[in-house]
């Protein structure tokens, strides 16, 4: 659907369907060069029609460059307008919050990366304000942690504002590494940029590579061999594997539970090793390409993913049940970090974050991208919304990849085919295309279109991460300073997935 | 009725076992480090590394931030000052003549190592340091009774308020409900003082979550230094207490106070720590067992 500037929030009125189809991704496109202007394409998740809708405005390529906010009416736009004005000058009016996002106050306000007129490799100097959230008060005061932490970890700088030791407010800043790669993906082939495309995150390589190759895919008329998902839908689910079995160790170090932090990084590293055998990098990367895979997998390899996966099993129970004994740990996760279901919903979480608070959002299922109609699988979701709850989810869902990984196994046993890959042959160009897939975090999208000489003219990457960062801020509210690294751990949100 | 000579000769071996605790010290902390790394199926670093690291600080640069004043130079040194005149204090294991000192005295220097500590801690104006400093005394607040009250209980039991007096008078296995109740409690306290899991992480590198640590953040070199020293010497002396006075073991002083250093490491393995505000509720049920014991006596 095409609409005018003017009426693009009456137009995501009504796409949201008071709320039925939450707000996917909201992004700007440069097309100047194809005589148009600037335009904002907004996806709404649709589950209805298992896909994702597409509402577009365009700006005139002279101006005027506002239009009236989204943000008041679905607060989950708030971050991507602010990325929109950072990255387009694409002003929308009446945002409560209209600070820069990514490009903090070491850059000139006029400098907007993503115009087709920006180039690549351009230098700019100049300063511009951002202010921190801060707090006055008898007995506030604030504490800022970051950019540079104690761990080995990525930069973001938090902003608590503190009566005593309970959490007012927290602000976030984050972006610091913004890598520009929307940027840097502009002219390359689909071919050229899968490189790029599977390095954008080392936790969900394969997600993202699916997500950008179905977008591929959809230009085409080719179809993707049955053998080369199978393969696809176990890399993802091997990954979701050793995201979520790291990650439940992980989140005890925010307690210092010794003895599950060492047994979640021990199985962790079991998994990793599983991903090399199989396709000779730990992160499952040179897997997947547009139109297939590029290795299969043969009975010896199936054999042993299924024997470290009876081990891991068998391990991560235990691990499991050492948590649950433990009626101290049980003490610090309960009610700690609390999301709730409204605003979850609000905010349009993804992923753990969302069915940990009683929103069963799954891609898999909502959206039945590859093959996983013809799995047997469920959506686990809890609803108290807090760290014990993300737990429970992350617990479940272990246990679901488990059986997709050994019912894949058993279909690939089955299955003699031999081809991986389909010839794409020519792509579609000037069609705007999206790929969607489940990643460890939620679902990651990408959204992409070619020009005439079959190169990228703009690839917008929506991670996981993007929509559940914001609800960090909200999840420490009236909780206390000391628990915080604990809440931060059960979200395990990325930071290179939103510096992109 | 005084003897000089054998006055001078308490003292020299008074500062003999206090220079002897002091040395043993990081080795102490070491293999508490090493069993809770082997209970995690880590190989874990050596028992001899908190010796390289304090060789390492000392040789280092000491960074002060301009915005501090004298007391933040002064306050490691009181620190390791009262805590080495403390291990003075120590009931001597060497036998024969008795220590000077009472217990009274004993853990107000402690207090006032912490006093300096908790002082300096805000001097630099950092937030993680006020906020250390502030749970550091929020902590303190529920030792001090505790440990007061343990000590109490000792010395219904024996009759004298200094600690030589008291492991003199104190019988190697005291199995009472009264003597086990005490150890216990005793135990929970040291954990607590001594900033172990689950009152607080020693090994932790996230700022928020530490109560010790986090007072020390702003401090480097030598200063640092003395800060690590002294903070395992407070260790081993508490270890030195528990075994001479409330472990119920007929064992000798040094296997006793290695029995009670892998406790440590394996309660440290066992437990998490608990949320900030449950560590009174924790203080409050080892001041209870205290009350017991002193009322079953």
């Amino acid at each position: 659907m095409l609409v005018k500037p003017e009426n693009l929030r009456g137009a995501a009125n009504i796409c949201s369907g008071g709320g039925k189809h939450p707000l996917a991704a909201m992004f700007g496109a440069d097309e100047t060069l194809r005589g148009g202007g600037l335009a904002i394409y907004c996806l709404f998740y649709n589950a209805e029609k298992r896909s994702l809708d597409v509402l577009k405005t365009e700006f005139p390529a002279e101006g005027p460059f506002n239009y009236p906010c989204l943000t008041t009416l679905l607060p989950a736009a708030a971050w991507y307008e602010r990325e929109l004005h950072d990255m387009f000058g694409l002003v929308p009016e009446g945002h409560p919050d209209l600070r820069p996002l990514v490009l903090h106050e070491s850059f000139p306000s006029d400098f907007h990366p993503l115009l087709k007129q920006t180039p690549v490799d351009c230098q700019c100097h100049g300063r511009r304000e951002y202010e921190m959230m801060t707090s006055t008060g008898e007995g506030l005061f604030e504490v800022p942690v970051g950019p540079i932490h104690a761990g080995i970890i990525e930069p973001g700088h938090f902003r608590f504002s503190q009566a005593g030791e309970a959490m007012l407010q927290l602000d976030a800043k984050l972006f610091f590494t913004h890598r520009g790669i929307e940027k840097a993906l502009e002219g390359k082939t689909p071919w050229e940029a899968m490189p790029i495309i599977e390095r954008i995150c080392g936790a969900c390589s394969v997600a993202n590579s699916l997500s950008f190759c179905q977008a591929v895919e959809k230009l085409s008329e080719a179809q993707v061999p049955y053998r080369a998902w199978l393969l696809r839908t176990l890399a993802l689910e091997l990954e979701r594997l050793y995201n979520h079995v790291g990650d439940t160790g992980n989140i005890c170090a925010g307690v210092g539970f010794s003895p599950v932090i060492s047994m979640g990084a021990r199985l962790k590293e079991y998994l990793m090793q599983l991903n090399e055998l199989l396709t000779g990098s730990r992160f499952l990367r040179g897997l997947i390409v547009p139109g297939g895979v590029t290795m299969d997998a043969d009975d010896k390899i199936l054999e042993e993913i299924d024997d470290v996966l009876k081990e891991v099993e068998k391990v991560y129970a235990d691990m499991v049940h050492i948590m649950w004994e433990q009626a101290n740990f049980v003490n610090r996760i309960r009610t700690t970090g609390i999301v709730r279901e409204n605003t979850a919903f609000d905010l349009a979480m993804v992923g753990v974050g969302a069915r940990a608070s009683g929103i069963a959002r799954d891609s898999r299922k909502d959206m039945g991208f590859g093959i996983y109609d013809e799995l047997d699988f469920d959506v686990v979701v809890e609803h108290s919304g807090d760290v014990e709850a993300r737990i429970k989810v992350r617990v479940g869902e272990v246990a679901q990849s488990l059986s997709l990984v050994r019912q894949l196994i058993a279909k690939l046993r089955r299955n003699a085919d031999t081809e991986l890959q389909a010839d794409l042959g020519q792509l579609r160009a000037l069609e705007g295309s999206w790929g969607i897939s489940e990643s460890a975090r939620g679902d990651n999208i990408h959204w992409l279109l070619l020009d005439e000489n079959g190169r990228l003219d703009r690839c917008f990457i929506r991670s996981a991460s993007y929509p559940n960062w914001p609800a960090l801020t909200v999840a420490v509210q009236g909780d206390i300073i000391p628990d915080f690294p604990l809440i931060n751990k059960s979200f395990e949100l990325c930071y290179a997935c939103i510096d992109r | 009725m005084i003897d000089i000579s054998s006055q001078l000769e308490s003292l020299a071996l008074c500062l003999a076992q206090a220079l002897l605790l002091l040395l043993a010290a990081p080795l102490v902390s070491g293999i508490v480090k090493k069993v809770k790394a082997l209970l995690q199926n880590r190989i874990g670093s050596s028992v001899l590394q908190e010796y390289y690291d304090i060789r390492k600080w000392w040789s280092k640069q000491t960074i002060l931030t301009p915005y501090t004043s004298v007391v933040f130079r002064l306050a490691p040194c009181v620190y390791f000052a009262t805590t080495l005149a403390a291990a003075c204090m120590l009931p001597n294991f060497f036998g024969g003549q008795a220590g000077f000192g009472d217990v009274f005295v004993f853990v107000y220097l402690f207090a006032l190592g912490r006093f300096f500590m908790t002082v300096s801690s805000m001097d630099a104006a950092t937030a993680f340091g006020g906020m250390g400093g502030s749970r550091e005394v929020y902590v303190a607040a529920f030792v001090e009774p505790v440990i007061m009250l343990a000590i109490l209980s000792n010395v219904l039991h024996t009759g004298s308020t200094s600690l030589s007096g008291m492991s003199l008078s104190f019988d190697q296995v005291n199995l009472t409900v009264a003597g086990v109740l005490t150890c216990i409690a005793f135990f929970l306290v040291l954990l607590a003082e001594n900033s172990r899991i689950p009152v607080d992480n020693p090994d932790t590198h996230l700022e928020l979550t530490m109560i010790h640590e986090c007072m020390t953040l702003e401090y480097s070199g030598r200063l640092l230094a003395l800060i690590h020293w002294a903070s395992q010497l407070k260790l081993l002396i508490f270890l030195v207490i528990f075994s001479m006075l409330y472990l119920p073991l007929d064992l000798p002083v040094a296997l006793k106070v290695l029995f009670s250093a892998v406790m440590v490491g394996v309660v440290e393995t066992l437990n998490n720590k608990m949320r900030l505000f449950k560590v009174r509720v924790y203080l409050a049920a080892a001041g209870l067992m205290l009350l017991l014991a002193v009322v079953a006596q």
